[in-house]
């Protein structure tokens, strides 16, 4: 019986979360996938958010190699950031590699894959896509898709001021992502079938509060999103399984969450330190920096310095570990390139990456004059807690980006 | 949109026909007609009879680019998959057809004889075939290829990456996003991750 695998991300999942709503019977699918098998803890990419770690996942590389160290990367060599493209990747994901054995993956809303170009298979782009009719490959399949009113992303503008419709947004694009699994389940043909679930991770950037608080007017609703979601994971590993007895199940997030307390904008430290300096009242682009600006930062702590120096190195890692927010350490870590970089990419990436203790955010924002604020519009924030829930025991101390060759492995 | 000849030469297991393919897979992608034209193939056909002396090569790769002309000039990317080890040769070719590209399937013989996916290295090595290039028959590498793929260590993405890169840079296929973002779409994406805390 030929090897097939059914891969389901679930962005931003924390395992603390899936493990609650399991036991608390709001996800009974999982509770019983749990029980089956085998749940990890998974280390999130550093910086843990989707566009590093999901590229992390998906060539199972670390960024050294990948070249992808955020949302935005500075163009070497200049001051000036762009957007990576799913086209800027230097290694092939692991969709090219199975493709050379002739195996086929149909990939539904991944994150980063923008603007698509062909895979072995099928793939439909998830965050930050613009145009579906760039987010689609095969483009034969963009008027179906449109058809069943198939969308990438909900409106995050329209979030921050109306929940409620944050909610229905994410009821009907999980309905459609559904749909969307099932069209291309016989449409096409494939050894692997690839669905991530990034409404998750918008819900808990606004609604983290409404999760966690039970007398919270929204509780029972945000609740509700996490059953639909474990219906639909229950619904396709059933026939999965029904199909493929001899198949293998995996289910991963690219990072945690956790309640975010205070925003810690990196910049505004900076500044005040006398590390960084403005030309004149302009703020927010790295365009405004005076030059005698030693250091900066791009979201959320990557820290980039003008000229790179290890003495200026060291006394960053001193300050920064020793500041605090009443009387609490606010940073975990703080590391250096090739601690965490390796490969031939790894000199792109910022000099000094920040991690910070659960709630606070780092921020990259070079608008704000203050270190610390009381986050506006969100209530959740990331951290490096995944997990991977596999039906069989996959390894220890596993990092995201190990997971793809664990599933190329079972192609002998 | 014009045609062209994308010309791929190199020993026999370099990689000319998997290329070939996964050049033809994504310019027909992009919206571009093409025809590949495989040595193995044309042998059986518009060249059979001919066997592997120098003068019998050569005729095969006329005739193989007096097609590719043909089709060039009439809006259809021609790519030819062919050993064809003598410069000369591939010289007037591309003199004849004007807009050509070269790509180098360059392998090292050691990667070669360990793929040997059609078992001819090994039966040349016990000597059962002669002038076989590479081993008993000469191969003139290309002085000035447009492209070079380095096929014993590259993959195949990688190779085929730097083949339509080099086309989006001539200007022979439309790049996909070859100069990145449009202005709006940049202002588009930064304020989705705006609305996400991110910028
Ligand atoms: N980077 C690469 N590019 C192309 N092929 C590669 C590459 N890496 C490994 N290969 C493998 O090498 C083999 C190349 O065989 P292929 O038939 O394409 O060679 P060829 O040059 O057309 O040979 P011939 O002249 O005998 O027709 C294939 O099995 C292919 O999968
Ligand atoms: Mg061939």
């Amino acid at each position: 019986m030929p090897m097939k695998v059914l891969i389901l991300g679930l962005d931003g999942v924390p395992r603390g979360l899936l493990e609650r709503l399991a036991r608390a019977g709001v996800m009974p699918s999982f509770a019983r996938l749990i029980g089956e098998g085998t749940l990890h803890d998974l280390r999130a990419s550093i910086p843990e958010i989707s566009s590093v770690s999901w590229t992390s996942f998906m060539t199972g590389a670390n960024p050294g190699i990948h070249g992808v160290f955020g949302f935005t990367d500075l163009v070497p060599g200049t001051m000036r950031i762009r957007f990576p493209r799913f086209s800027d990747l230097e290694v092939p994901t692991f969709w090219d590699r199975l493709g050379r054995q002739g195996l086929r993956s149909v990939v539904l809303n991944q994150p980063s894959t923008y603007p698509v170009r062909p895979i072995p298979g099928a793939l439909v782009a998830g965050f930050v896509a613009l145009d579906l009719d760039r987010a689609v490959y095969p483009a034969r399949h963009l008027a179906r898709l449109e058809a069943m009113r198939y969308r990438v992303d909900v409106d995050s503008r329209r979030a921050q001021s109306d929940r409620t419709h944050l909610l229905e947004e994410l009821e009907a694009t999980l309905a459609a992502r559904e749909a969307a699994v099932d069209y291309f389940w016989t449409e096409e043909r494939w050894d692997v079938l690839e669905l991530v679930i990034t409404g998750t991770d918008r819900l808990q950037h606004f609604l983290w509060d409404a999760l966690e608080a039970a007398e919270h007017p929204l509780h029972e609703r945000v609740l509700a999103y996490y059953r639909a979601v474990d219906g639909l994971a229950g619904r396709l590993v059933e026939r999965f399984r029904a199909e493929h007895p001899a198949g293998r199940f995996f289910a991963l997030s690219d990072h945690g969450f956790t309640r975010v307390r205070q925003e810690v904008r990196l910049n505004a430290w900076l500044e005040a330190e006398g590390y960084l300096a403005f030309q004149g009242e302009e703020r927010g682009a790295l365009s405004a920096l005076a030059p005698s600006t030693r250091v900066f930062a791009l979201d959320p702590g990557r820290l980039y310095l003008r000229p790179a120096s290890e003495a200026l190195r060291t006394e960053l890692i001193e300050r920064l570990t020793a500041l605090g927010f009443g009387g609490e350490p606010v940073v975990r870590a703080v590391h250096r390139r090739e601690a965490i970089y390796h490969g031939p990419l790894a000199e792109r990436g910022p000099d000094l990456v920040v991690q910070a203790h659960d709630g606070f955010d780092l921020k990259g924002t070079l608008k704000a004059d203050s270190v610390f604020a009381a986050p506006a519009t969100m209530s959740g924030m990331h951290n490096s807690e995944a997990f991977l829930l596999a039906d069989h025991r996959v390894g220890d101390n596993l990092d995201i980006a190990e997971v793809a060759g664990h599933i190329e492995a079972l192609f002998p | 949109m014009k045609g062209f000849t994308l010309w791929l030469t190199g020993l026999s297991g370099s990689g000319k026909s998997t290329l070939a393919r996964e050049v033809e897979a994504a310019l027909l992608e992009r919206g571009c007609r093409v025809e590949v034209l495989d040595g193995d193939e044309v042998r059986q056909n518009l060249s059979a009879g001919l066997g592997f002396s120098r003068a019998d090569r050569d005729t095969n790769i006329r005739r193989i680019g007096y097609v590719c002309r043909l089709l060039s000039r009439n809006g259809v990317v021609a790519i030819a998959a062919a050993i064809s080890p003598y410069r000369e040769a591939r010289a007037a070719n591309r003199a004849a057809i004007g807009r050509y590209v070269e790509v180098h399937c360059d392998c090292d013989l050691e990667t070669l004889k360990a793929r040997d996916p059609k078992g001819l290295y090994a039966r040349a090595a016990q000597g059962e075939i002669a002038n076989f290039t590479g081993i008993s028959d000469p191969y003139e590498p290309p002085e000035h290829p447009e492209v070079v793929v380095h096929t014993g260590r590259e993959d195949v993405e990688t190779c085929v990456r730097r083949i339509l890169r080099t086309l989006e840079r001539l200007g022979l296929v439309p790049g996909v996003d070859a100069e990145g973002y449009r202005p709006e779409e940049e202002a588009e994406i930064a304020r989705r991750l705006e609305d996400l805390g991110y910028l």
